[in-house]
């Protein structure tokens, strides 16, 4: 018998990863053509170029009207320092907090309140946060006349400071959970026991292990979001105007003022403004890039020194103090927000409201139908089409196996980070342009679409880690048992993933829910939405109609994620793996 | 219906893994492939069943009951595979575990009917609404090589399933497949590295066999 | 009850048959019945919320028009999205069909063509608009409207005190510098660019200044310089003695009136001489808070509704702002307890009837009275607006 050697190598078994390739290219570059038009739609006015208003003579007029602007300096000093401590406060004491109380009962309280920590949105937090911290606030108020003397409320700088600390402050509180979530993630990757094992057995202290060499093992894992923390804190716009300096406001709300100005020429001026934050972000980005390159030659002696005992762990209470403390804002601050929803009137110094009303409550069941479906609705169609577009990618990418090609795919599909790590107002009006132009402004397409670009790096941030290391051999042996590998993929994938899916569900229904400027821009305001509405009323008088919106607002992505939590539960409440 | 590796190579960038490998299995005969880690016994359990990586070539051909099935894709190769991970599906009760095997067709009574069969048969009576984390390792390995069974392979792969059990089991789990690979009268592969998982039936060792 | 409320809706319906002699009028009606309208508002007040959604409930029951009000928190968004779908080429079907309007932004949509009309000749209330004795319903800060915006109320900067704290309320800037001096940190102004803050700042150049003329002309035809000097010196003393010594600010009337509230300040500002009644009714003031002018008087405007030039629902719109002018709806907005806000319509045109409306409405101890209010200021040339703002931003907004 003669043996013919195979002519054309076999490269794929099956004709599946062929399919499946139609995923990573729609979002490949529907996402390169969205950041890329948005980018371009930004650049060309701030060169001089808007054809709407005639102008079409390409010129740096609105740059050196942006530098001669009174308010830039301060703008930018205040955005650095605010931006730069969110960025280093929030990465250093999540480091820090993991190395001293890792695995310790606060530890875990905490690691129980991080969903519904993380799903608190932004503009909730900051109303609830800036009821409590001001010097009228609920602090004072607790402690008011009896222990302070206060008859009136003092006249301290908070919030709202001219260098944005207290914005700094609320941020901090705001990412740090973040850091330690993204943690907890990378946590998976390794083998957290065995590695604490060999490093206590050689005299290594746990807070000395979990510095030395578990954190440095994290960090490659935690470094995308971290980056994303920075260009998020350089250019946060909807918690700065509530708790941000005023005169002048960071530079990302300085922009927005100038974008929403009538006048055409400080339009022009904010696209100028909206790429001078393009290039402090990218400029932060690249700074930390070097300062990770200095550290790790500046530790890495420090790292073999040999020294076992550290500061760290009898400082355990220091940490747990601080665990404890920042667990108690995010609970005050909700529960400011619930005393406020049911005040009719309420002064100072009194700790409790004078009179109580239902009133509100009342009222905005008949004014929240709308905007609360609103909101669902784009919520679910943007995550669930995120989430089909994810697994398809990440379905893709599973069937490449070779390291090389995996690694090269994985470098071109990270574009779909870019929202992340851009200025949402450095792109996000030429979008709006772009749509406009294809007639999708004030769709539900457009809008969907709109959120979408936000939602899914989130996706694959929260699912990445967890689907790449599924065990391929349980693929094989389903797909050989049943003879399909469709069935293998639905009825054993699947459901085995349910729980991280659900969970990454939750991420990015909360992220969408919270979006303000794409809904506002592109929706054109036919769609309100729960947060364009709390954003509205935050900018108005009543305090107790703004805080039934924030709790309306903190509630649904709050109910998604304890869907996200029990459904697995329950769903699989007699399989004891997948309870864990 | 036999196996058949005629000439089998799997190169990576133009580098063999190891020289051709030509076996001729017979039903209800296990052959032996013997080698250390890395030597490439596991890619060639992958290009048989059909999960071969990208970037792997194959070179030569292997027949099932005397048709190549080189360019079949895995899932109608109608071929089993044993791991050293029983890889139970964790969110499964152990009958629809068994139950995920069965063809497609049959009516929900007829399937329950076969699960307790085979469960009986592997003296696990009263198994079906099991949770497989609740099962001791010997059990759960019976339950996966049951499994792969129900599924009425042509063919059997095993790849180190014996590796994860200790002595005592080892013994007793070996002679229960074995002893189904006879009675089903397939062929069956099995790879290891340690010489005393043996089969009766031809051995290759890859390490020798450059 | 039932009765009492049909009345006037009876009345308003014979009103229109009387008035809409002219067959255009009857077209646009048909026209508008099933088209929905696009209400972009401002949404950061409850007490407007709810009366925009009686409004927009009354306007499906009688035209068969289904009002949307889109809550909007700053109107320049809106701006810049109909300048967008311009610039992309959009001549109709645009996003927004109606809108609440006026200064800046008027003059911006007006200059760019962005506004659809004239158009508030063809309603039939708007002859019942007091043009002879409220000028700022022709002219929006100085600009001409040319029936390019119908107005809807009216807007005076009033201060708002609280008795507890202060006895005698300041009837001049003088005077507010001296009560900052006795109660140091408990004053404060928004900041401009912001609206309120903006107009603070021209009314405290309109006491202060030697030229208060130089301010009816172009900006660029007067000394700059020394026009503003005083206003400049009185900020500079003003500054160190107000709310965080002047480094925080608000940034417009509703964070005063929170503050005000709480205490941390003793004055606060609005547009609306019924704003503190409202408030008090609504439980968002202290029953303390009275309101008041300086002797002087102080700037006053108009607020209005305009038409972008590529609605969707121009009729429906035309509709829904003729019946935002209306008296039944006039008289709805100024009662303190529902919104407050000055009708913009001259009550000695109104039919008996019409009248009672607004004659029945109690007026307000919070509240100033009619003779209070009598002294009305008119803005500066709108020129000035920016050179102030740029001005201030170069002193204080570092």
């Amino acid at each position: 018998m003669t043996f013919t050697p195979q002519k054309r190598p076999l490269k794929s078994p099956t004709g599946i990863s062929k399919f499946l390739l139609v995923f990573p290219g729609i979002v490949f570059f529907t996402f390169l053509a969205t950041v890329g038009a948005g980018l371009l739609g930004t650049w060309l006015p701030s060169l001089g170029y808007l054809p709407a208003m005639g102008k079409t003579a390409l010129t740096l007029h609105p740059w050196t009207e942006l530098f001669k602007h009174p308010a830039l300096g301060g703008a930018v000093r205040s955005t650095l320092i605010s931006g730069w401590g969110i960025a280093l406060g929030a990465f250093l004491l999540s480091g820090l907090l993991f190395a001293m109380n890792y695995g310790s009962r606060t530890w875990r309280v905490m690691e129980k309140m991080l969903a519904p920590i993380l799903s608190v949105p932004h503009a909730a937090f900051a109303i609830g946060l800036s009821f409590l911290i001001s010097p009228g606030g609920w602090l004072v108020r607790m402690v008011s006349p009896e222990l302070t003397g206060f008859d009136l409320p003092p006249d301290w700088v908070i919030p709202k400071d001219p260098h944005g600390i207290s914005l700094m402050i609320a941020l901090i509180l705001k990412e740090t959970p973040f850091l330690i979530l993204v943690m907890a993630g990378a946590l998976q990757q390794i083998d957290y026991s065995a590695t604490m094992a060999v490093g206590r057995s050689l005299g290594y202290r746990p807070a000395q292990v979990r510095l030395k060499i578990i954190l440095p093992q994290l960090f490659p894992h935690m470094r995308l979001s971290l980056y994303a923390v920075i260009a998020y804190s350089l250019s946060v716009v909807d918690m700065s105007m509530i708790l941000g300096p005023t005169t002048p406001p960071t530079l990302p709300v300085l922009v927005v003022q100038w974008f929403n100005d009538p006048m055409p020429d400080a339009r022009l001026m904010g696209a100028a403004g909206a790429t001078l934050l393009l290039g402090m972000v990218l400029g932060s980005l690249f700074l930390a890039y070097l300062l990770e390159k200095a550290a790790t030659a500046l530790f890495k002696w420090r790292m073999a020194n040999g020294k076992r005992e550290t500061l760290l762990s009898p400082m355990a209470p220091v940490g747990r103090t601080l665990l404890m403390g920042g667990m108690t804002v995010f609970i005050l601050a909700m529960v400011i927000l619930v005393l406020w929803s049911f005040t009719w009137r309420w002064q100072f110094p009194d700790i409790l409201p004078e009179r109580w009303s239902f009133r509100f409550w009342e009222k905005s069941i008949h004014a929240l139908g709308p905007p609360m479906v609103k909101t669902l609705l784009i919520g679910l169609a943007s995550t669930i089409a995120g989430l089909v577009l994810t697994i398809g990618c990440l379905e893709y990418e599973s069937t490449l196996l070779e390291p090389h090609a995996a690694n090269r795919y994985k470098k071109y599909m990270s574009i779909i980070y870019l929202p992340l790590l851009l200025p949402q107002v450095a792109f996000i009006f030429g979008v709006q342009m772009m749509l406009t132009w294809f007639h999708l402004d004030a769709s539900a397409t457009g809008l969907v679409w709109s959120h979408l670009i936000f939602v899914l790096p989130y996706l694959f941030l929260t699912l990445g880690s967890t689907y790449r290391s599924f065990d391929r051999r349980i693929m094989t042996t389903a797909t050989l048992l049943s003879g399909s590998p469709m069935k293998a993929f639905l009825k054993v994938k699947l459901p085995m993933l349910l729980r991280p899916i659900l969970f990454s569900f939750a991420v990015g229904f909360s992220v969408s829910v919270a979006q303000y400027i794409p809904t506002l821009f592109i929706g054109a305001g036919r769609f309100s939405t729960i947060t364009t509405e709390v954003v509205a009323l935050a900018g108005g008088s009543d305090r107790r109609v703004a805080a039934v919106y924030a709790l309306y607002q903190q509630l649904i992505p709050m109910g998604i994620y304890l869907l996200a939590i029990f459904v697995p539960k329950l769903m699989f409440m007699n399989r004891k793996l997948m309870q864990r | 219906m036999p196996l058949e590796l005629k000439q089998v190579q799997i190169t990576r960038r133009g580098e063999a893994l190891f020289a051709p490998v030509s076996l001729n299995i017979s039903p209800g005969e296990t052959a032996t492939v013997m080698g250390a880690s890395g030597c490439g016994k596991s890619t060639l359990l992958s290009a048989i069943c059909g999960s071969l990586s990208r970037g792997f070539t194959l070179r030569g051909e292997i027949l099932l009951k005397g048709r190549a099935i080189n360019a079949i894709p895995m899932e109608r190769r109608n071929i089993g595979i044993l791991f050293q991970d029983d890889l139970l599906f964790p969110h499964m009760s152990i009958g629809s575990n068994l139950a995920f095997a069965l063809p497609a067709g049959m009516v929900r009574h007829q399937r329950e009917k076969k699960v307790t069969h085979a469960l009986n048969q592997a003296g696990l009576e009263g198994f079906e609404d099991r949770d497989p984390a609740t099962l001791s390792g010997g059990q759960r390995a019976r339950v996966s090589l049951l499994r792969t069974l129900l599924a009425n392979p042509g063919a059997l792969l095993l790849d180190e399933p014996f590796s994860r059990l200790d002595q005592g089991l080892k013994g007793q789990i070996r002679a229960f497949l074995f002893a189904q690979v006879k009675k089903m009268n397939i062929p069956a592969l099995l790879v290891t590295h340690d010489p005393g998982d043996m089969a009766e039936g031809p051995l290759i060792d890859l390490t020798t066999h450059r | 009850m039932k009765l009492l409320l049909s009345l006037p809706a009876a009345l308003l319906i014979l009103f229109y048959a009387a008035l809409s002699c002219a067959d255009g009028w009857n077209d646009i009606l048909k026209e508008a019945r099933g088209q929905t309208v696009y209400f972009n508002a401002w949404g950061g007040s409850q007490v407007i919320n709810d009366y925009i959604s009686w409004a927009a409930e009354k306007a499906k029951k009688e035209f068969g028009i289904r009002v949307v009000h889109v809550k909007v928190s700053d109107l320049g968004e809106v701006v810049s999205r109909v300048l967008v779908e311009k610039s992309t080429g959009r001549k109709d079907k645009g996003s927004v069909d109606l809108m609440w309007i006026n200064g800046e932004n008027f003059k911006a949509m007006k200059e760019n063509r962005l506004l659809y009309g004239p158009f508030t000749n063809q309603l039939p209330n708007y002859s019942l608009v007091d043009m002879e004795n409220k000028p700022t319903t022709l002219f929006d800060f100085t600009v001409p409207v040319d029936n390019m915006e119908a107005p809807w109320g009216m807007a005076l900067l009033v201060f708002q005190y609280d008795t507890r704290r202060i006895h005698t309320p300041p009837g001049s800037m003088e005077e507010l510098l001296a009560l900052a001096q006795t109660h140091p940190g408990r004053v404060t102004y928004p900041a401009p660019p912001s609206f309120y803050g903006t107009t603070f700042i021209k009314q405290a150049l309109l006491e202060l200044t030697d030229t208060p003329d130089a301010l009816n002309i172009p900006v660029s035809q007067a000394d700059f310089e020394q026009v503003t000097a005083p206003l400049w010196r009185f900020l500079d003393r003003l500054h160190p003695l107000m709310w965080r010594k002047g480094k925080v600010f608000t940034k417009g009337a509703p964070g005063m009136k929170q503050l005000l509230n709480d205490s941390e300040i003793f004055i606060s500002l609005s547009f609306n001489p019924n704003d503190a009644a409202n408030a008090i009714a609504n439980g968002e003031l202290p029953e303390s808070v009275r309101t008041y002018v300086h002797r002087s008087g102080t700037i006053g405007n108009t607020h209005f509704l305009g038409i972008p030039y590529n609605s969707s629902a121009v009729e429906g719109a035309m509709v829904f702002a003729d019946f935002l002018l209306s008296p039944l709806a006039q008289a709805r907005k100024s009662d303190p307890e529902i919104w407050g806000d000055p009708t913009v319509l001259n009550l000695s045109r109104l039919s008996p009837g019409d009248r009672a409306l607004f004659e029945k409405i109690p007026a307000p101890k919070a509240s100033l009275s009619q003779s209070e209010l009598v002294k009305v200021l008119p803005e500066p040339h709108p020129s000035w607006v920016e050179a102030l703002e740029k001005a201030w931003q170069n002193r204080y907004s570092k």
